[in-house]
């Protein structure tokens, strides 16, 4: 009795509570609206010592601070015959130690506080990045600008990351999909700072003074960004970073003079020998720069077509219809400074590589022909608004994101204007973009698996592969050497 | 190892934890973990933890179930079965109920029969037959295809915001995974109560498919096959024995009967826990919970698994070749996840060097990670001062049933060295561990390192849902906290204690791997 009783008035409450009942279907529920403003960037900016630029913010929830310094400088600035030299970098500019330090003092230091320091080279830009817990902060700091600054890049483990490289170049075409990437890269971009590879020779070139040289360059204040968020009061770590990173000098920002005309390679396929089970595919060109206008229309018309997982027509056609494949899409990828890349990717049983690809091509063509439906207009473009705040989910990233607005020179509006930009997108726009940007015509179709079975195809598409296009076969290169056998 | 519904969509805080689940955290400096709790008279255990700034919501439910609740002829079920959990229920990806489950009775009697001919029979089959009723398979697939709204669950929760969007399963759980606006909990409860409810395994054939498929890519990864053998030799009775994608037979045979049997079993609210990680009101998600996931009715207890590792009591040796780098794996039964040996095992793999190897190659073209952990004893000799090695590393990582304390090195070929040569060397540094146990200063380090790490893992809000959520399904999430305590208390004498009982030649699996291929 006493139990019905406040089971009942356990449901009032409810009632009372949750307003509505419970929602049979998904059409039935009515959210509550939510408001959502971005930060903006020039609430965090500031300007340190040396004229060095930076994005801070206060984070008080946890005793913990995050520093990341991002420095104009990636494999792309490596001097042909130098290929490597960025990984090496990667691995040295800590454990090679500074005027002051061994690089293993200041890892057994660091890793001695819990912290974390690590430094990271990519295409363009290079990341360290420390986080320690507040009460160590004074100490990271010094560490963090100690390695920022002087380098010393000793002989010993410079020897000893070299050698760990070289090793690692053995692996190099163990494993499918990195050769795919690498080669579907070579292919548009064709030689190019790019697409260089290291060998056991360009690593072996590699001395102290080059990356001395490198260092002096471009890791200087002007040349640089700082994203910090954390447990500090905002003025307070300004004072600290003005005086750890007092007198960092160095030259001004060097433009890449990097060539921007690729060639067109002939449209067919290319195909790579590897005995394995599957094909790993990637079909396409090159696509656009993210600072082009038609930015946005081309994200919601990839996400329609390839880039949405499992509200894309490729997953839906080739995974879950066909059930051909665990892993499959269209991407288009971006890069500062050049154009990236379009690719529709698969990975399937040999049989039905052909039959794989036949459907992208069905896409790819289709979205250029006809109209995407209003729902799915709806959904690709409801998913980008609805999910913008991730963005902004951890206070370290959006600093990070802010640096990397200002440094690549785009619009500091950026997300300010955002969700505007996609909700400007129209079919029509769709359509258009699918025409300017997806060329069934001029199409590189990478393939690399086993030959024989690929080209025999099956029941739902038979052989030969030349049915689509020329076959080329691409050798696959010694990694040691970067010579063909 | 977790295997992920979706490959476009990534969730690194997985891959993360595998590697420091035993190194457990200790509440630091007073800092605890501030989470609500509420239990459904079903069963379902919802946990809360606020944390507020950004109005999105991590929403992550956990079942109790994984690959060991498998056993010979259904391996990879558990697995296969959170695929399905994405085709829809009586409401979601279907159009019209009825007609639709009408077709889907009839392709799995007919599969039913193909499967009897086929699977049944020595020979096969009889072709004729089989090539007939294939026909009739694909007839009625077309003709139900008017009814199925594809992937419809995920279209909507994509439409609505949701990121992060996944499942994965591992040998112990099984983890639906979406992240929403902080306005939009409702539609996670409504849709993940309405599958535990609902759910209908409409396309169970062609999904089947894409898992062989996601089988295929894992064999076509160098040096899978080998450690997928390694971890049959090593766990010989137990059933961590198979992988959690399965053995390929099983995933051609395993029956539609065999998934509906599972999923009844152990998709019950007693079996699971909700766990809300962002902004929202406590109040209001336990009133949403009682609403959508009170009307799920509860199941009959679970029997825990019922074998376990057995005493080895003799070396055990496995040798592989193949397109893969040589390398030395070492390892040794430990005690499972919880048991009083766990803080002492997680010290001393901190102090040989966890997180070691280098770091890869990040993406087509480089992106070097640098920064590779070469703190540890094993790095420190092997690495840098005798230069026999690339990397060298150890973890110990306490499963819920198992435990394994594992050593791995890769050996510098260009120097001519074994991978016999490093496994030398390794013993002489575990018998001077044996006697002399680690330093002050290295079990201070793997302390201080524990209570960052800790401080560190609150600050991800899908880390930690993924952490709470798993540990209050083994031991309950304070567990996470009380470890960390019982690390504090750790000794040199437990450490020298533990590398004696366990880092012994008759609790070994010793696994050396040789390159074939040039390249």
């Amino acid at each position: 009795m006493k139990k019905t009783i406040i089971l009942c008035l356990a449901v009032c409450l409810f009632m009372v509570g949750a307003g509505l009942g419970q929602a049979k279907k998904p059409s039935d529920l009515k959210f509550p609206p939510l408001k959502y403003e971005p930060p903006d960037p020039q609430d965090f900016r500031v300007v340190l010592a040396d004229g060095l630029r930076a994005y801070v913010q206060e984070d008080h929830s946890l005793p913990l601070v995050n520093v990341s310094a991002i420095t104009n400088f990636g494999s792309l600035y490596v001097p042909k015959g130098k290929q490597g030299l960025d990984g090496v970098l990667s691995d040295v500019l800590i454990k090679g130690g500074t005027k002051t330090r061994e690089g293993t003092a200041i890892e057994e230091r660091i890793d001695f506080l819990g912290g974390t320091l690590s430094f990271n080279v990519g295409e363009r830009t290079s990341t360290l990045a420390l986080s320690v817990l507040t009460k160590d902060l004074d100490e990271g700091l010094a560490l963090f600008f100690d390695v920022l600054m002087n380098p010393e890049f000793r002989e010993q483990p410079l020897a000893l990351a070299k050698a760990r490289l070289i090793e690692r170049l053995r692996q190099a075409n163990d494993q499918p999909s990195m050769v795919l990437s690498r080669e579907y890269e070579t292919l548009l971009y064709g030689e190019h700072p790019l697409t260089f590879q290291p060998t056991r020779k360009t690593y072996e070139a590699i001395t102290a003074a080059d990356l001395k040289d490198i260092h002096s360059r471009y890791f200087s204040p002007k040349n640089t960004f700082i994203a910090a968020a954390g447990d500090f009061a905002k003025a307070d770590l300004q004072a600290r970073i003005n005086q750890v990173a007092a007198n960092w000098t160095g030259s001004e920002v060097q433009p890449d003079t990097s060539s921007k005309d690729f060639p067109k390679p002939e449209p067919g396929v290319y195909f790579i020998q590897k005995k394995i089970n599957q094909g790993y595919i990637s079909l396409g060109h090159l696509g656009l720069e993210d600072t082009n206008p038609d930015y946005y229309a081309v994200q919601v018309m990839n996400f329609i077509l390839g880039g949405g997982s499992f509200s894309s027509r490729i997953t839906t056609k080739v995974r879950s219809d066909e059930g051909l494949s665990y892993n499959q899409g269209s991407r288009f990828s971006y890069r500062w400074g050049f154009p990236g890349t379009l690719s529709g990717y698969v990975q399937t049983k040999s049989s039905t590589v052909g039959y794989a690809i036949s459907l992208i091509l069905a896409e790819f063509d289709r979205i250029r022909k006809q109209p995407v439906s209003d729902a799915e207009m709806d959904t690709a473009v409801n998913y980008y608004l609805e999910s913008f705040a991730d963005n902004f989910q951890m206070p370290i990233m959006a600093m990070s994101n802010f640096a990397n607005l200002e440094m690549v020179g785009k619009p500091m509006d950026y997300y300010k204007t955002y969700r505007d930009n996609i909700r400007a997108v129209t079919k029509a726009r769709v359509q258009e973009v699918a025409n300017r940007y997806i060329h069934p015509d001029q199409l590189a179709i990478m393939i690399v698996g086993d030959f024989d079975p690929c080209n025999k195809g099956g029941a739902q598409w038979a052989g030969p592969l030349e049915k689509l296009g020329r076959v080329h076969m691409i050798p696959l290169r010694d990694p040691m050497t970067g010579e063909v056998k | 190892m977790k295997r992920l519904l979706s490959f476009a969509i990534r969730v690194p805080v997985l891959a993360a934890l595998v590697t420091i689940v035993s190194v457990s955290m200790i509440p630091a400096n007073g800092l605890r973990l501030d989470v609500k709790e509420h239990t459904l008279s079903n069963g379902l255990k919802i946990l809360m933890v606020q944390k507020p700034g950004v109005p999105r919501v991590v929403c992550h439910i956990y079942f109790k179930v994984g690959s060991i609740n498998e056993k010979p002829g259904i391996t990879g079920l558990a697995h296969l079965h959170e695929h399905m959990m994405f085709k829809g229920t009586e409401m979601m990806g279907v159009t019209d109920f009825k007609a639709d489950s009408a077709i889907d009775k009839k392709i799995d009697a007919l599969i039913g029969q193909i499967y009897r001919e086929k699977y049944w029979k020595a020979d096969g089959g009889d072709k004729t037959k089989l090539d007939q009723w294939q026909k009739e398979y694909d007839e009625l697939v077309k003709s139900e295809k008017k009814y199925i709204i594809k992937d419809d669950l995920w279209t909507l929760y994509m439409k609505n915001g949701g990121t992060a969007l996944n499942a994965s399963t591992g040998n112990e759980n099984t983890g639906y995974y979406v992240t929403l606006p902080a306005n939009k909990v409702e539609l996670q409860m409504l849709l993940e109560s309405d599958r535990m409810l609902n759910a209908y395994f409409r396309e169970f054939y062609s999904e089947k498919d894409v898992v062989m498929e996601e089988r295929r890519l894992s064999e076509n990864r160098p040096g899978y096959l080998f450690g997928e053998q390694v971890d049959a030799a090593f766990y010989t009775a137990s059933p961590y024995h198979w992988d959690v994608i399965g053995w390929m037979d099983d995933l051609r045979k395993v029956t539609k009967a065999d998934l509906i049997e599972f999923h009844n079993k152990y998709y019950v609210p007693n079996n699971a826990v909700a766990i809300y990680v962002g902004e929202f009101d406590p109040q209001k998600i336990i009133l949403m919970a009682e609403k959508y996931f009170g009307r799920v009715p509860k199941g009959p207890d679970i029997e825990p698994i019922r074998t376990y590792v057995p005493a080895q009591g003799c070396e055990k040796r496995m040798y592989g070749e193949g397109p893969a780098p040589t390398s030395l794996q070492m390892r040794f039964h430990a005690p499972p996840d919880g048991h009083p040996d766990g803080p002492a095992l997680a010290i001393l793999a901190d102090a040989l060097g966890t997180g070691g190897g280098m770091g890869g190659p990040g993406g087509p073209r480089g992106g070097f990670r640098g920064g590779a952990r070469d703190t540890g004893r094993l790095s420190k000799v092997l690495v840098r001062d005798k230069q026999m090695a690339v990397s060298a590393s150890a973890s110990s990582r306490g499963q819920w049933y198992v435990g394994a304390f594992q050593i791995n090195a890769t050996p510098r070929i260009d120097k001519k060295v074994q991978p016999e040569d490093l496994e030398k060397e390794i013993w002489v540094e575990i018998d001077k561990i044996k006697k002399e146990g680690v330093t002050a200063d290295e079990i201070q380090k793997a302390k201080n390192r524990s209570e960052a790490m800790f401080i560190r893992s609150l600050a991800s809000t899908m880390g930690l849902a993924s952490r709470l959520g798993r540990a209050e399904l083994n031991r309950g999430w304070r567990s996470v906290e009380t470890d960390l305590e019982d690390l504090r208390k750790t000794t040199n004498d437990d450490i020298k204690r533990v590398a004696a009982k366990y880092l012994v030649k008759d609790n070994s699996l010793i696994a050396i791997y040789r390159r074939q291929m040039e390249f």
